[in-house]
């Protein structure tokens, strides 16, 4: 698989003309935002010191206009980047995926299906909205694997009966094959209990947890520092979680600014990353030729992709075939 | 007299719940033990095609082959306490592992796709073996917790549970591997 530095020459060298003509259209559809967006914040004021003057700051008709400021500028910015948006994704992030390993397929609209996300089990919340987008399925080095954008959603009535909308999940969601067989269900989630009430009330508020399968305790305390792990098979859960696998969660678990989540169902590994945010996507008020920006592109692809090395998922020690 | 019989409940609660909590651990040391048995009949079974394919080739290995087909024999027999197994399978590993290490010796052998599945099978049943004595170990560890801490060791005294042995990890497989070593063979 290419490295990183050859990644960023590729951008740099072989997405050249891609690059500088889509650089001519964000510079344009930056200045015409800019130019709008001058507009539009003198309207309102002119607007709200109207209706101060007449009706008062307070007065329902404010928050009507808030509203439709706020819609408005939501519905411009949709309109005026769509077109960009899908260029960028069709002129770079296609190529660069294509770069990375010939083999993995790249569809900008598709995403990882519900199935696989609720037998992952990872977020016990029923879901209400699933949307997702930049579907990326392959294979590296013999190993199947599939990811994708996904912001999972929950609703919520309030005591007046308005609706309300919460995040269950937002970010990077991926499936691989794992190289060993096992039939029990083991989850590595997050820490928050112990690193909120410290190690024995935290620890024994995991083990009273009703939701979820037995706490297992693993004996690398590293790794019981940044992750909780329950099962229904002590057993099984060591056989995946090694020393060597609990050591390479860590590391990989360090190279991320987000919570980590890995789940083992099915003889498959379920990683969901919880970056809060659509990846993928162009930045306007950035320019494409930007080094860290670039960075960024590169480095999240060829990262993700390169899961299936850093955690060994290539390695074909076993029986399995 | 209402207090007292509020106390009185309070305090049978609490030993219910120790006494409980006791069993609870002691089920989950036998249950996993059994998992552990499971692993190490697993490759019991594995052994003698080992053995049988092998030793046409390690002429040199004769006494160690024969120590693996002798300490099987010895697992295999019905009445092993929980101790005599934990020990029988530490030399077990030990000595396959010393055959893995001989095996590399013999270019046939590593040409050999048969020996080579079994070899494979090997390392899964090993890895399964490792696993299962790590959840044994913390099954064990969490039970002689509560036998030495206060106040389930009280209870722990009038049960008559006593501390279980846990898996040594043998020093060969805590040390690093030395790749000078291995270069210098």
């Amino acid at each position: 698989m290419t490295s990183v530095s050859e990644l960023s020459d590729f951008y740099y060298k072989e997405l050249y003309p891609s690059l500088s003509s889509l650089e001519k259209t964000r510079k344009d559809i930056a200045s015409r935002l800019r130019l709008y967006g001058g507009t539009g914040i003198v309207a309102f004021l002119l607007i709200a010191v109207w209706i101060g003057k007449n009706v008062g700051l307070g007065h329902p008709l404010m928050f009507v206009v808030i509203i439709a400021f706020t819609a408005l500028s939501g519905f411009v910015y949709r309109h005026m980047t769509t077109g960009y948006a899908k260029d960028f994704k069709e002129r770079i992030i296609t190529p660069l995926i294509g770069a990375i390993d010939p083999n993995l397929l790249y569809s900008p609209h598709f995403m990882i299906s519900r199935y696989l996300f609720e037998r992952s089990d990872l977020f016990k919340h029923s879901i209400d909205r699933y949307s997702g987008n930049d579907y990326v399925q392959g294979s590296i080095d013999g190993v199947p694997l599939e990811f994708s954008d996904i912001h999972a959603e929950y609703q919520t009535r309030d005591s007046k009966g308005r609706t309300q909308w919460h995040t269950l999940f937002r970010g990077l969601f991926l499936v691989s094959e794992f190289n060993k067989h096992f039939n029990a269900k083991t989850l590595v989630l997050p820490d928050q209990a112990e690193k909120t009430f410290g190690t024995l009330i935290g620890g024994w508020l995991q083990s009273v947890n009703m939701s979820r399968d037995d706490l297992i305790r693993l004996d690398d305390p590293e790794f019981e520092q940044h992750f909780v792990v329950y099962g229904n098979d002590p057993i099984e859960a060591r056989y995946i979680l090694t020393h060597s696998m609990m050591k390479r969660i860590i590391e990989f678990q360090k190279k991320l600014s987000h919570p980590l989540y890995v789940s083992f169902v099915n003889n498959h590994i379920h990683i969901a990353i919880d970056t809060g945010k659509d990846l993928f996507e162009p930045v306007i008020f950035t320019s494409l030729l930007e080094y860290s920006q670039a960075m960024e592109y590169v480095t999240m692809l060829r990262n993700t992709i390169g899961l299936v090395e850093e955690l060994k998922l290539n390695e074909k020690l076993w029986s399995k075939v | 007299m209402k207090i007292f019989l509020i106390l009185l409940g309070i305090l049978a609660l609490i030993l219910i719940l120790m006494y409980n909590s006791l069993i609870g651990k002691k089920n989950q040391v036998d249950n996993i033990f059994a998992g552990v048995d499971a692993v190490l009949k697993k490759r019991f079974d594995l052994i003698p095609n080992l053995v049988a394919s092998v030793e046409r080739y390690m002429e040199h290995e004769k006494s160690t082959l024969a120590q693996v087909t002798e300490l099987r024999a010895q697992g295999m027999k019905p009445d092993l306490s929980d101790e005599q197994k934990i020990a029988l399978d530490a030399a077990l590993t030990s000595a396959l592992r010393s055959i893995n290490v001989a095996m590399e010796a013999y270019p046939d052998l590593v040409a050999n796709e048969n020996v080579m599945h079994l070899q494979r099978s090997l390392n899964e049943v090993e890895e399964q073996i490792s696993a299962a004595r790590r959840a044994y170990n913390q099954a064990v560890t969490d039970l002689n917790n509560a036998i030495e801490m206060f106040p389930t060791s009280l209870m722990a005294g009038w049960m008559k549970l006593s501390r279980r042995a846990v898996f040594e990890i043998t020093a060969t497989e805590r040390q690093n591997v030395n790749v000078q070593e291995l270069f210098s063979r």
